[in-house]
């Protein structure tokens, strides 16, 4: 108890020191490209004199260490995110809260997806192991993992909406709407491999544990074996790990799905604030995806002692396992 | 001892999972939950409230986020469509792109046409009742030009006012050149006696603002404005829906039409309109042929009408090899827009006839413009400095480095197939893009021009005249520079229009640009809206507009 506790407290208390070097990193480099978010919002109207004035009024011509000072301290003594350039009516997280949310039920979506097919499968493969059934299954899906969002999208319309004509034609009309079928399969299919590779990979280990000798020593019909004994030691661990480890992917999967799907969600939005060069608005996500991440990561390793035992906590200084 | 750390590693998790939800929702909704739960909530309320509101007689558009509603700051379509609706200023623009009285009932200009003395509305008034002073507007003036709002426009729309541009560099608070002569009373100085100087009135940096609000609440007034205009902003949640409501004291008359709902969440609005939960639908270039079928149900809810706008390819006359005249008519004379018009673009737009868009005084609807003449063009590229070593050529456009699309394909296949020159396209993002330009770093560009104010002014002047800051093409002619400094203070309107119908014309006998398309609007409108115009520029709109919903 003692151990977890520490182990805790100083994997937290490298949170901060994380979110300080992403922070510098992510500022430094959004000042560091081309143009400016005065220069960009001014569209047609081009006078760089009066970009200067506007830019001295947001303090965008102070050094980079200094600018980062101030938001610094903007953000730790006020919570102020600052200024978005885009709706400067706005706080930072008025304008992103709706979108996250909207991401953050795309991703559930994909999730469900991912796992309603991806452990079935898993299991399905293991306990054909040795027929051909078991390495097909897994190369199928093994092809949708290998093609990018970038292509599936498209193809994806293609097909279910110009072929078939099964969908509404992109566009987004609420979340609880056929709009969102193509953005689930295009952020549910690729990770359907990895939890399927996972769930056979733990099916296949407990197959050979001594309580499922003991289940089968009962007399229980196989069926039974594999869904009340194997797939519930099996799914547990398969849901952790891959919840936690990608979060990362599905933000990237979604940067590019929602930009190309027109879904108003964050992942859109962190295209369009790169475009408009919206530096305070991309700072606030990039510290909040490093945030979460952070605690997912931390939470994925508790969970994973919870459940197995042998894994024991070693704190090598790194804050990883 | 496994099993108590298999429980509290367990619940170590579950804690680390709920914390990181709590400060997502903090972060997230710490600014303003009510909005947040609003609109996490308010993913189905479109449909529901406009079953609720269809009964009550406004109208629902779909539209896009203002990207601000502060008038001083605002310099884009999005923004000014609600702005325009929400305050209001001395003057206005009407559907006939004439200036209208509107705070100011009348004004007198003096004999040598820079003293404008305005006559304000006794009526006129903020929409909590308040009235509005001469001294509210000399406050607006002052305070867009202040360097704190952080206006990059304000100068340009206010700068010919004496002493304007010493409140915008910081140099003073007040300008000099606007007094106060009573409460219903404003005497304005111009620079020079420019009769465009009303237009540029008519824009949104120019409106009126109350200054007491902005003092009691600097950071969020603009989400509860106390405007002057026909309606008050009653609601606005981000990518969700913004409504507007009659300001039923509004001192030209009670607008007729008492709400406004833009739905701003994106999707098909074509299906939407068909459906029928917007009264107004814009259309794409994709949806159009079906709509323009006279034997579509939709046809007789079509219309189109002009842009003030105008879509052109502009060569940087300060390099090679563009810095030769021949060489841009070459250009020019070897693309045939007329096919592309109508292969690529559908038909959808007209080819430009010259530089001034219709709808702005000097359009004609002959074509000013290099006709397509391929023959010419190669015997000008011929007699040019560059013949036989012609440099290699980038045409630069915005975009995100995907594919180029067909409309400048079909282009740079033009000039391949009639000059033999290979013309590389290089699409920049618009942060690289804008920042190139303003450096002149093309050697051509793909852009469009938007008129402001309906004067020629505000494309040859601005565009042409040498030492312009908006020049792009750097293009530099002591006679244009002339011609356009004479007509800018002319005051015979009807001699003043012809002087720019000459400027026109020989603009673009240097063909500093090859202007491709005048933009055009397409709309449906729902055989129940009456009086829904659709102007070339974003004006005051609504007031006039009834819904007999079925």
């Amino acid at each position: 108890m003692q151990g977890l506790a520490g182990y805790v407290v100083r994997r937290l208390l490298f949170l901060p020191l994380v979110l300080l070097v992403v922070s510098f990193a992510a500022f430094y480099i959004t000042r560091w490209g081309p143009g400016d978010p005065i220069s960009v919002y001014s569209g047609q109207y081009r006078d760089p004199e009066a970009f200067a004035r506007v830019r001295h009024r947001y303090g965008l011509d102070q050094p980079i260490i200094e600018q980062y000072g101030i938001w610094l301290k903007n953000i730790t003594l006020h919570g102020d995110f600052g200024v978005s350039f885009q709706y400067r009516d706005r706080t930072i997280p008025e304008i992103i809260g709706p979108k996250i949310w909207v991401s953050a039920r795309l991703g559930v979506y994909a999730f469900i997806l991912t796992f309603l097919i991806g452990i079935p499968v898993g299991i399905f493969a293991a306990v054909k192991q040795g027929t051909w059934l078991d390495p097909f299954l897994i190369s199928v899906f093994l092809f949708f993992q290998s093609i990018p969002v970038l292509v599936s999208v498209p193809v994806l319309v293609l097909l279910l909406t110009v072929k078939l004509q099964l969908l509404p034609p992109g566009g987004f009309d609420g979340l609880f709407s056929l709009s969102m079928v193509i953005p689930t399969l295009a952020l549910g299919l690729p990770g359907i491999a990895g939890v399927a590779r996972l769930a056979r990979a733990m099916t296949l280990g407990a197959l050979h544990e001594d309580f499922v000798r003991t289940a089968r020593a009962k007399g229980l019909d196989e069926y039974t074996v594999i869904t009340r004994h194997v797939a519930r030691n099996a799914v547990a661990p398969v849901m952790t790990t891959v919840i936690g480890l990608s979060l990362v992917g599905l933000i990237e999967g979604a940067l590019i799905t929602e930009t190309l799907l027109g879904i108003p969600g964050i992942g859109a939005f962190i295209y369009q604030s790169v475009t408009a060069r919206d530096y305070n608005v991309i700072l606030t996500v990039v510290l909040l995806l490093a945030f979460a991440f952070v605690l997912a990561n931390l939470a994925v390793d508790l969970v994973l002692v919870a459940i197995d035992p042998r894994v024991r906590l070693v704190d090598d200084g790194r804050g990883g396992r | 001892m496994s099993n108590k750390l298999v429980l509290a590693a367990g619940a170590v998790a579950a804690a680390l999972i709920i914390a990181l939800a709590v400060v997502i929702v903090l972060v997230v909704g710490g600014g303003g939950d009510k909005n947040s739960q609003a609109s996490a909530s308010g993913s189905k309320a479109p449909t529901a409230s406009s079953s609720s509101k269809a009964s009550s007689g406004g109208l629902r558009v779909r539209s896009t986020d203002p990207l601000v509603l502060d008038p001083a700051i605002a310099q884009d379509a999005d923004s000014a469509q609600y702005i325009v609706e929400i305050y209001s200023g001395l003057v206005r623009l009407g559907s006939d792109l004439k200036v209208q009285p509107d705070l100011a009932q009348g004004w007198d200009i003096s004999a040598d046409g820079k003293t404008y003395t305005f006559r304000l509305n006794p009526n006129a008034a903020f929409q909590d009742g308040r009235p509005v002073t001469a001294g509210d507007v000399k406050y607006s003036w002052e305070r867009a030009l202040n360097p704190d709002t952080g206006s990059v426009t304000a100068e340009n729309f206010l700068g010919d006012i004496v002493g304007a541009k010493d409140v915008s560099r910081g140099n003073a608070r007040t300008i000099s050149g606007v007094k106060v002569i009573d409460d219903a009373t404003l005497q304005v100085t111009i620079d020079a006696p420019k009769s465009y100087f009303l237009y540029k009135m008519t824009y949104p940096n120019a409106f009126v603002v109350d200054q007491k609000q902005i003092t009691a609440n600097p950071k969020k007034w603009t989400l509860k404005p106390n405007g002057s205009g026909p309606y008050k902003l009653d609601s606005w949640r981000l990518g969700d829906q913004l409504t507007l409501v009659a300001n039923d004291n509004f001192y030209l008359g009670a607008p007729k039409l008492k709400t406004i709902t833009f739905q701003l969440s994106g999707g098909s609005s074509l299906s939407t309109y068909k459906d029928g939960s917007i009264d107004v639908s814009g259309i794409g270039v994709d949806d159009l042929a079906s709509v323009q079928d006279p034997s579509s149900s939709l046809n007789k809810e079509y219309r189109t009408a002009s842009n003030a706008s105008v879509d052109y390819i502009g060569f940087n006359t300060n390099v090679p090899p563009f810095d030769d005249p021949k060489v841009r008519q070459a250009f020019a004379m070897s693309v045939d827009r007329k096919k592309i018009g109508s292969v690529v673009l559908k038909g959808a737009v007209p080819v430009a006839t010259g530089l001034l868009p219709p709808g702005i005084p000097g359009y004609t609807p002959d074509d000013k413009t290099y006709a397509f003449d391929p023959a010419r063009a190669k015997q000008l590229l011929g007699q040019s400095r560059y013949a036989g070593n012609m440099p290699k050529i980038t045409l630069a456009e915005t975009g995100a480095g995907g594919t180029v699309g067909d409309y400048t394909q079909a282009i740079v296949q033009s000039w391949k197939e009639n000059l033999g020159i290979d013309v590389q396209v290089q699409q920049a993002e618009s942060g690289t893009f804008f920042q190139d330009i303003d450096q002149g770093r093309y050697q051509m560009f793909h852009l469009g021009w938007i008129m402001d104010y309906p004067d020629p002014e505000d494309i040859l002047d601005v565009l042409f005249y040498s030492k312009s800051k908006q020049n792009s093409t750097q293009y530099n002619n002591p006679a244009i520079d002339a011609q356009l400094a004479a007509a800018r203070v002319e005051q015979d309107a009807n001699k003043r229009t012809q002087e720019y119908q000459a400027i026109e014309k020989a603009i673009l006998q240097d063909a500093p640009w090859m202007p491709m398309y005048f933009s055009t609007q397409y709309a449906l409108v729902k055989p129940y809206v009456q009086g829904y115009e659709l102007p070339p520029m974003v004006i005051e709109r609504y007031r006039n507009v009834t819904v007999n919903r079925p």
